[in-house]
């Protein structure tokens, strides 16, 4: 039914957008500013020529390679030119001050025909967000998604291990952080503390993390932030470009290759396509003093896509799969209380083992699909209609310790089988520009169920969950003043099955099926403004109110999960109370960025978070099992706040000289109790300087660049007194990196090569959130190798 | 307007119903057991002289964690007295209950058995079978009381695949269940 009313949407939109397409414009005095830049030196060209059509405008870039325009609303193609460089253009949609800095690539001759085409610029949010994308992401690879965030003021990583990365920002995790897998929302088994991301960051040309509440856009899921992968846009020069990745890194025997190829038709400009696969495997960590057992983990992944794209419309389809192997620290895996503190009182793992690739239960087994179909109909002036349908597969199978003469053991079955399918639908019409109005509808739609393979524990139930949403969202441009307003209004129904035993008289038992439905609708809304008080200096603010209604895992998971005894809310409620309530959060961010000077550019973000009823584990009284006394983690509500200061800031010290230096700093607490919240991260600061040499374009190495860094990291003293933490917090800590690089020209081909160093001098450590930590020192010194080839293969 | 734009957009909707019927939904959950869970634990003591009785002490849980409290019995040994004792580990979810001892066994050699006797003076226990390591495993052993008393017994079946070395530290409780005890 909901297709039929998107059928119906998509018809009605199209129509309006046409019928609109001779709306009047007005406001001709937008602010497209920008600044030309080298791609591997990043330092500013000056002197390069900006062409903005239609309008024939022209200019050449300022000193430091600085551009600015005053334009009408509108979509441009932007040129940019300069000797010795590829010409490139871009697409930018107008309908506020905007932004768009280039990165030009060296030598014309042997890039040629590597146009890169703009990608459709977003109207700026007024959230503040991050991106890791060319030379910085590139700086990640080989590493996991959630680990490479990290890079990132304000986005924290709730960690398991070497392997095992899950992102938080602002102090939120799993439940509270959408993440966009190349458009479409990652469903699987998120809810997890130890369950990383399924996606594979080789595919990512972009990294962007949006912190604060901006559900209204992404669903209620995105109360904390969310984490946009993004994909590079389809080639559209014809011809076949390659991308290779090399990474191997020294602490833990890391190889990964991962390698993309992408294609144009000269014959069929429209068409266009792209193969994308990594390999990767690592074995046994090392620790400054040990190797950590079987913390190897492999992993092979490769996606499709293939899009037909006009002027007008475009559709595109896309599939990835992603498999994953996991090795879990055996010492880690203790059963009850009396094993979790023997552990820690040992302060080490037992085994002490020397390198091996081979992974040995305890391990996760995973799997992800992702199928996409998307489009787009251009309605008019600068209206355009998107739809996307995607269906997503995953399975997690986890594989704990056995006896391998047990049934189970002698056919090698997991303990814990999942298996969740959803599928989702979204359509959104920006509609054309009427007066200073811009702005969006959208329709989005969720039908997941979620399995438990037979002969293995029930840990989380049978379920089935639909939403719906609505949204729109509104902007309102003049001049240098953003307004946004954005309203949704979404339906959860969650109907789950669980698996009851009773006992007859004799004591055999017997199964019964409990079944509970429980329907929500939760609004959201939010406020924003951006206001450009000059071309350097931008001003965000952000309010937003979200409800979010619980998930299963909160509701009814129960049982021993990872060595951990859960139990949701639901289970052990007392009788004739409520069942688990939505959450509602009121979200607050506040942003001043300085951007585009000469020496000083940085960003100071502060924002507050009240979450009411805010849904958390805590360590209740111990239970008795027949392997011994547990603490329960019990799902429990109450009412927090996080409250929080993120800074960046950049130096130019000299010629050459760039001084980087981030802060994240938290605070939260448990408002009921008047007591601090457990797991929040403890404070974090890092300092770097880079040198770099640009060095002669065509020469056989230039480009060469050096970085030190150091990351401090101050241990967390605000932790909960009335909560149990089965061991206090780890000191703090500072680490020392460094990182070297060039660019090698090898047979005309411009391959990046980097060394970096990280924990130089092998530390000692062990994070707050890292729920290793009870076991085992943070990995030792480690020494990485990247090699990044470009390959061209253009017609001429 | 032209309609030919809307043709990729007819195919992509079209195509929904399919990625649905690909979900059906319709299956309960299937009344199928954990695959490796213990219920029961009984620890069987004859004496080896004398006139004291044969006893079988028993701790069972058939729910696993949470649920219904387990059902724990009492050991009552005469004070003094040498026993022999046996341990079993069953699952009585199935039926007929499953041996976990047998396979307890098999892999004696990553297995093995303490007993914790609390006050100390209560009883000597000592493992009287080896594995293929000559290491004690403790699924036979002998029992030496003391003086008339009471207080508990502590069993502990420890998995250290890998890790076997004699010693209880290494490895995880597969079982962890204390005992009453009274010596009259």
């Amino acid at each position: 039914m909901l297709f039929r009313f998107v059928a119906f949407l998509l018809t009605a939109g199209v129509c309006l957008g046409f019928a609109r397409s001779s709306a009047a414009q007005s406001g001709c005095n937008l602010p497209l500013a920008g600044r030309i830049t080298d791609h591997e030196s990043r330092q500013g060209l000056a002197g390069a020529t900006v062409i903005v059509q239609p309008g024939q405008q022209a200019t050449q870039t300022d000193a430091d390679g600085n551009f600015h325009f005053h334009v009408c609303p509108g979509t441009y193609q932007l040129e940019v030119r300069f000797i010795g460089y590829a010409t490139e253009r871009a697409e930018v949609r107008l309908n506020s001050a905007t932004v768009r800095n280039f990165q030009l690539h060296p030598d014309a001759v042997t890039l040629r025909g590597a146009t890169v085409r703009g990608e459709r610029v977003q109207a700026p949010l007024p959230q503040a967000s991050s991106s890791l994308s060319g030379q910085a992401l590139q700086q990640t690879r080989g590493q996991a998604l959630g680990e490479a965030l990290q890079k990132l003021p304000g986005v924290a990583a709730i960690q398991t291990g070497p392997s095992i990365f899950k992102p938080m920002i602002h102090g939120l995790h799993s439940n509270r952080v959408a993440i966009m897998n190349n458009g479409v929302r990652q469903e699987g088994q998120q809810w997890g503390q130890e369950h990383g991301p399924e996606i594979d960051p080789f595919i990512a040309s972009d990294l962007t993390v949006v912190k604060g509440a901006a559900s209204v856009r992404y669903g209620t899921d995105a109360v904390g932030g969310v984490v946009l992968v993004q994909p590079k846009a389809l080639r559209d020069s014809a011809g076949v470009g390659a991308d290779i990745n090399l990474v191997g890194m020294s602490n833990n025997g890391l190889g990964a290759v991962s390698a993309a190829v992408d294609g144009n038709l000269r014959r069929l400009p429209a068409l266009s396509w792209r193969l994308q696969g990594t390999l990767k495997q690592a074995g046994n960590t090392r620790t400054p003093d040990y190797r950590l057992d079987n913390t190897g983990f492999r992993e092979h992944n490769f996606s499709a896509a293939v899009g037909w794209r006009k002027d007008n419309y475009g559709v595109e389809a896309f599939y990835s799969q992603f498999n994953s192997r996991l090795g879990i620290l055996s010492s880690a895996i203790v059963g009850n209380r009396a094993d979790l503190e023997a552990a820690i009182a040992r302060g080490r793992p037992i085994l002490n083992p020397g390198f091996s690739y081979q992974i040995d239960r305890p391990y996760q087994q995973l799997q992800h699909d992702l199928a996409k179909l998307s489009g787009f109909v251009k309605t008019g002036n600068g209206g355009r209609l998107t739809a996307t349908v995607a269906n997503q597969r995953d399975y997690r199978d986890e594989y704990d310790v056995i006896r391998a003469s047990s049934d189970a053991g002698r056919r090698n079955l997991p303990q814990l089988s999942y298996q969740n399918y959803t599928t989702t639908a979204d359509v959104v019409w920006e509609h054309p520009t009427l007066g200073n109005f811009r702005g969006s509808v959208g329709l989005s739609g969720t039908y997941q169920f979620n399995r438990y393979a037979g002969g293995t524990r029930q840990f989380i139930p049978f379920y089935t969950n639909r939403t719906e949403g609505a949204f729109v969202i509104e902007r309102w441009q003049h001049e240098r003043l953003l307004l946004e307003a954005g309203l949704r209004l979404d339906h959860r129904d969650l109907r789950t099955r669980r698996l009851t035993r009773g006992f007859e008289t004799d004591s055999s038992s017997f199964y019964g099926v409990a079944r509970n439905r429980f329907q929500f609708w939760t609004p959201s809304a939010s406020v924003g403004a951006v206001y450009d008080a000059n071309v350097h200096l931008t001003l965000r603010a952000d309010a937003a109110l979200v409800q979010r209604a619980p998930a299963a895992n909160e509701r009814y998971s129960q049982g021993v999960h990872g060595g951990i005894y859960e139990e949701g809310y639901d289970i052990s409620r007392p009788a004739g109370t409520l069942p688990l309530q939505p959450e509602t959060s009121y979200n607050l961010g506040l942003t001043a960025t300085l951007h585009d000077n000469p020496r000083l550019n940085g960003e100071l973000t502060v924002y507050q978070n009240i979450i009411n009823g805010y849904i958390y584990q805590v360590i209740g009284e111990p239970i008795t099992t027949i392997q011994g006394s547990f603490l329960p983690w019990r799902f429990q509500q109450t009412d927090a706040v996080f409250r929080g200061v993120d800074a960046t800031l950049d130096y130019q010290l000299a010629a050459n000289w760039l001084l980087n230096g981030k802060a994240a700093v938290i605070r939260a607490r448990n408002r009921t109790l008047n007591d601090y919240l457990i797991y929040v991260p403890a404070d974090r600061f890092e300092l770097s300087v880079r040198r770099d040499w640009a060095g002669q374009k065509a020469a056989r190495a230039s480009q060469f660049f050096a970085l030190v860094r150091g990351t401090a990291v101050r241990r967390q003293t605000r932790v909960p007194s009335a909560e149990y933490d089965p061991q206090p917090a780890p000191n703090g800590y500072g680490l020392l990196g460094a990182e070297v690089g060039a660019t090698l020209r090898l047979g005309g081909t411009p391959v990046e090569v980097s060394l970096a160093g990280s924990n130089l001098l092998n530390e000692r450590y062990r994070d707050y959130l890292n729920r290793f930590r009870y076991f085992a020192d943070d990995m030792g010194r480690n020494v990485t190798l990247r090699v990044h080839v470009p390959l061209n293969f253009s017609p001429n | 307007m032209k309609t030919s734009l809307f043709r990729p957009f007819a195919a992509l909707l079209l195509a929904t119903p399919l990625f649905f019927a690909s979900c059906s939904d319709d299956s309960d959950p299937e009344p199928e057991d954990d695959n490796e869970f213990i219920t029961t634990i009984r620890y069987r003591l004859t004496p080896t002289s004398g006139t004291g009785q044969a006893i079988t002490a028993e701790w069972k849980d058939v729910d696993g964690a949470g649920g219904t409290a387990p059902t724990i019995s009492t050991i009552t040994l005469a004070p003094n007295t040498t026993y022999t004792g046996t341990v079993e580990f069953l699952d009585e979810t199935k039926t007929p209950a499953d041996n976990i001892t047998e396979e307890v066994k098999e892999e004696n050699y990553e297995h093995l058995v303490v007993y914790t006797p609390n006050p100390t003076s209560l009883m000597t226990i000592t493992r009287t079978d080896k594995d293929r390591n000559n290491l004690e495993v403790g699924l036979t052993t002998t029992v030496q009381t003391g003086a008339a008393a009471s207080g508990n017994l502590t069993i502990r079946l420890r998995h250290q695949p890998g890790t076997k070395d004699g010693t209880e530290a290494p490895g995880s409780d597969d079982a962890n269940v204390t005992f009453p005890v009274v010596l009259r």
